[in-house]
């Protein structure tokens, strides 16, 4: 089992987009594959029309494998299945915080889940918390989607700092770029600017209107226009990730 | 999407006016979206004795796949390739694998026999929630039987498969439609497969190769006896038509042990019958047993051969299918012979004749058959104590050396004992009679043993003796001896353990069963 958490301290950046379409890829070649949906938004769940049980929380989110396995759903497309966020996961840190130790929990709690999936993709909520930090231990590799613009550069420096003032492996943190214009000049000067940077991965993912549609269509993008031009490059991208796991 | 959950089934009525359509039976905000229609063939196999359903499995022909299905749930336990639809065949057909493991784990002796084959339409659609979101597969199958004359459908089912996490959604639907007035209850693959068999005409032909009646401790032995010719007389015409197409050679077994069983009755218990009709009846079973003896030695041969076989180095083997292929043909004379006689006039008069002796009711005169009015109890328990001490003595007399004849003499003793033991069982406590029977089955297998073996080293040396001064009798002669050989050690083995496994049946522990068996008969 390989986990990947699609993660970035700040909103908006397609982080649901990609966990959503790259969990449809790995569904594909390296069957099967889980989302986990753990943004109280619940964007991905909604992306795939998954409502989570009455009766599922974040405490039994935080219970251990079998009441995850539980509520566990079948996507509608084979061999991908998604834990769907609630909207109780906004109280997911304050609940860490009282665990025994909280930064490595959610690595226990979804160690049996090895067995069943191939691939495990975290959509995290943009913040870095408690439960950031479980994810981070939880992760193979963070996978962290940047707008070309300076604040995301920030934030992505403030993601290293913090690796590296508290100890964590920093080499597992991925960047790439998304929503990228070329004709934007900043777009094109911070893309060549880290074409060869460590840490970033080469293939980005243009701004495709495409993408912001998949609330219409509910569905990843790659299964419902595969040849679109960000649907190409969520596979050029899925494609350089495998290469790396 | 992955439909992983169990598949919750619905019959519609059969007396059903109207038949629902899959969109009128969702809840307010479900919709249903069609997938797919068509239609297949299902064949039904199973042993005669229903080896595969008593070990809770459904053998199933599928297009060119052989499923194995777990009665419980319907769920595919394994398959195999399998291009073949015959009407019968050994399992040792099927290919290697899974499937074949776990088939061989039932039985080894008996072939499959196809029951039936159905026909089932299917109309298969996607149940989607208020989201849009698939939540379970459902599908509308109609079932019907495929025969001679035009198939008409005998059920109509609906079957649901959730999507993993879908479960208790579909489960809820599925209680409120089971009171939906065309819908019948719940209908688990179990009782369809029941249902289907129903139709096909298989579910009472249900046979079992035990005796199983249940005695009165009370009624006249005459009665008890008469129950008894009946069982054995219904599995002998039960296993005519086995025997007739050749299907596996337990068919024949079990006829000949349902002969024996009743001759052996009829020769221990004496006085029950009159002695003139006791006669004529005996010897004419008897014949009948002698017309199928060799037939069975040859069986008994052709079911060793592999074994055999490979018991001898890669060299010798060759020249044994010479032999084999003699035996082989050998018995299909035998084979084609018996079933003449079990066509012909006087074997169907003696089985009218025969039947109509063993249920007329009446008592026969009791200065002809004094026993007959005797109370069931009274003469089992005097049988099995003087089959037993017989059998004791007997045992206990045979020489350090256990020759041959002492050997087949007690294995036959055992055979009678073993045959009033399981006539009469229902009049004793199955806690006493269960471990006797076990006791003189491993006494019993000892002996099996050596006698098989020596009719093996018998037919051999026949063999051996009338090989032909022509092609390489040098290589047969060898090979002939390498198995004379390796059977006669088997033998010895057998010969050698005798005392042991006697010991074993001659133990306190064993008497004091079948003590219990002889002084304490279950109240009535």
């Amino acid at each position: 089992m390989k986990t990947i958490a699609v993660y970035s301290i700040k909103g908006g950046v397609g982080k649901t987009a990609t966990a959503v379409n790259l969990s449809y890829l790995a569904s594909l070649s390296t069957p099967p594959a889980l989302i986990c949906d753990l943004d109280p938004q619940g964007a991905s769940s909604y992306y795939f029309r998954i409502a989570s049980s009455k009766k599922y929380n974040s405490e039994k989110f935080l219970q251990g494998a079998k009441k995850i396995y539980r509520n566990i759903k079948a996507t509608d497309f084979q061999h991908l299945d998604l834990l769907p966020s609630d909207i109780s996961y906004r109280n997911l840190d304050i609940e860490l915080s009282e665990e025994k130790k909280p930064r490595k929990k959610l690595k226990k709690n979804l160690e049996e889940l090895g067995e069943e999936y191939r691939y495990i993709f975290f959509d995290c909520p943009p913040n870095l918390t408690l439960l950031s930090e479980s994810v981070f231990a939880a992760s193979d590799l963070i996978l962290v989607p940047m707008i070309p613009t300076t604040l995301s550069i920030r934030t992505y420096t403030q993601l290293q700092d913090f690796f590296e003032a508290n100890g964590l492996d920093g080499s597992k943190i991925r960047a790439f770029f998304t929503m990228v214009e070329k004709r934007k000049k900043m777009h094109s000067d911070i893309l060549h600017e880290y074409r060869n940077h460590e840490g970033f991965l080469s293939q980005s993912v243009p701004y495709n209107s495409e993408v912001e549609k998949m609330g219409i269509y509910r569905a990843p993008l790659n299964a419902v226009h595969p040849a679109s031009v960000a649907s190409k490059a969520y596979s050029a991208l899925w494609t350089e990730l495998q290469a790396l796991l | 999407m992955s439909a992983q959950q169990r598949t919750i089934s619905l019959m519609l009525k059969p007396d059903a006016a109207l038949h629902p359509e899959p969109h009128e039976m969702l809840p307010p905000g479900w919709q249903v979206i069609h997938r797919s229609s068509g239609s297949e063939e299902r064949t039904f196999y199973d042993t005669f004795e229903w080896h595969a359903f008593e070990k809770g499995m459904a053998l199933v022909k599928i297009k060119n796949r052989f499923c194995m299905l777990d009665l419980a749930s319907g769920s595919e336990i394994t398959s195999v390739l399998f291009t073949r639809k015959p009407a019968f065949f050994p399992v040792t057909l099927i290919p290697e694998g899974e499937f074949k493991k776990r088939l061989l784990s039932c039985t080894t002796l008996r072939s499959l026999i196809r029951h039936c084959t159905i026909k089932t339409e299917t109309l298969s659609y996607r149940i989607l929630d208020s989201n849009e979101k698939t939540i379970a597969f459902l599908s509308r199958e109609s079932l019907s039987l495929v025969g001679p004359e035009k198939p008409e459908p005998f059920a109509t089912l609906f079957s649901f498969t959730p999507l993993k996490g879908y479960h208790e959604e579909i489960e809820q639907f599925a209680a409120s439609l089971s009171s939906h007035e065309e819908v019948a209850e719940r209908c688990e693959f179990r009782d369809l497969f029941a249902l289907i068999m129903h139709h096909a005409g298989c579910s009472e032909k249900r046979y079992s190769p035990k005796i199983q009646l249940h005695l009165e401790r009370d009624a006249p032995v005459h009665e008890s006896v008469r129950q008894l010719l009946q069982a054995t007389l219904t599995q002998m015409q039960q296993n005519e038509a086995g025997i007739r197409k050749d299907i596996d050679s337990e068919f024949l077994h079990d006829y000949r042990v349902a002969l024996r069983r009743s001759r052996s009755i009829l020769k221990q218990l004496k006085g029950v019958f009159e002695l003139e009709a006791l006669t004529r009846y005996q010897e004419m079973l008897k014949e009948l047993g002698k017309r199928s003896n060799t037939l069975r030695d040859r069986d008994v041969s052709l079911l060793q051969q592999t074994a055999l076989a490979t018991s001898l180095p890669p060299e010798l083997r060759p020249s044994l299918t010479l032999f084999f292929n003699e035996i082989a043909e050998s018995r299909t004379q035998l084979h084609r012979k018996f079933c003449r006689y079990l066509a012909s006039p006087s074997y169907r008069s003696f089985l009218e004749e025969w039947e109509a002796f063993i249920t007329e009711p009446s008592l026969p005169d009791p200065l002809q058959a004094p026993n007959a009015s005797r109370a069931t109890h009274e003469v089992a328990v005097a049988a099995i104590k003087k089959a037993w001490k017989k059998l004791l003595r007997h045992g206990r007399k045979i020489s350090r050396e256990a020759t041959d004849s002492e050997l087949h003499a007690l294995r036959i003793d055992c055979k009678k004992l073993r045959y009033l033991l399981e006539f009469f069982s229902s009049l004793f406590g199955h806690k006493t009679m269960t471990p006797a029977i076990r006791h003189l089955k491993e006494l019993q297998e000892n002996l099996g043993n050596f006698v098989d073996a020596a009719i093996q080293l018998q037919m051999l040396h026949r063999h051996l003796l009338s090989l032909p001064p022509t092609d390489n009798p040098t290589l047969s002669a060898a090979s002939t001896g390498g198995l004379m050989t390796i059977i006669y050690q088997k033998q010895e083995k057998a010969r050698n353990t005798f005392h042991e496994a006697f010991r074993a049946f001659d133990d306190e522990k064993t008497h004091h069963l079948f003590h219990t068996l002889i002084t304490c008969p279950i109240e009535p």
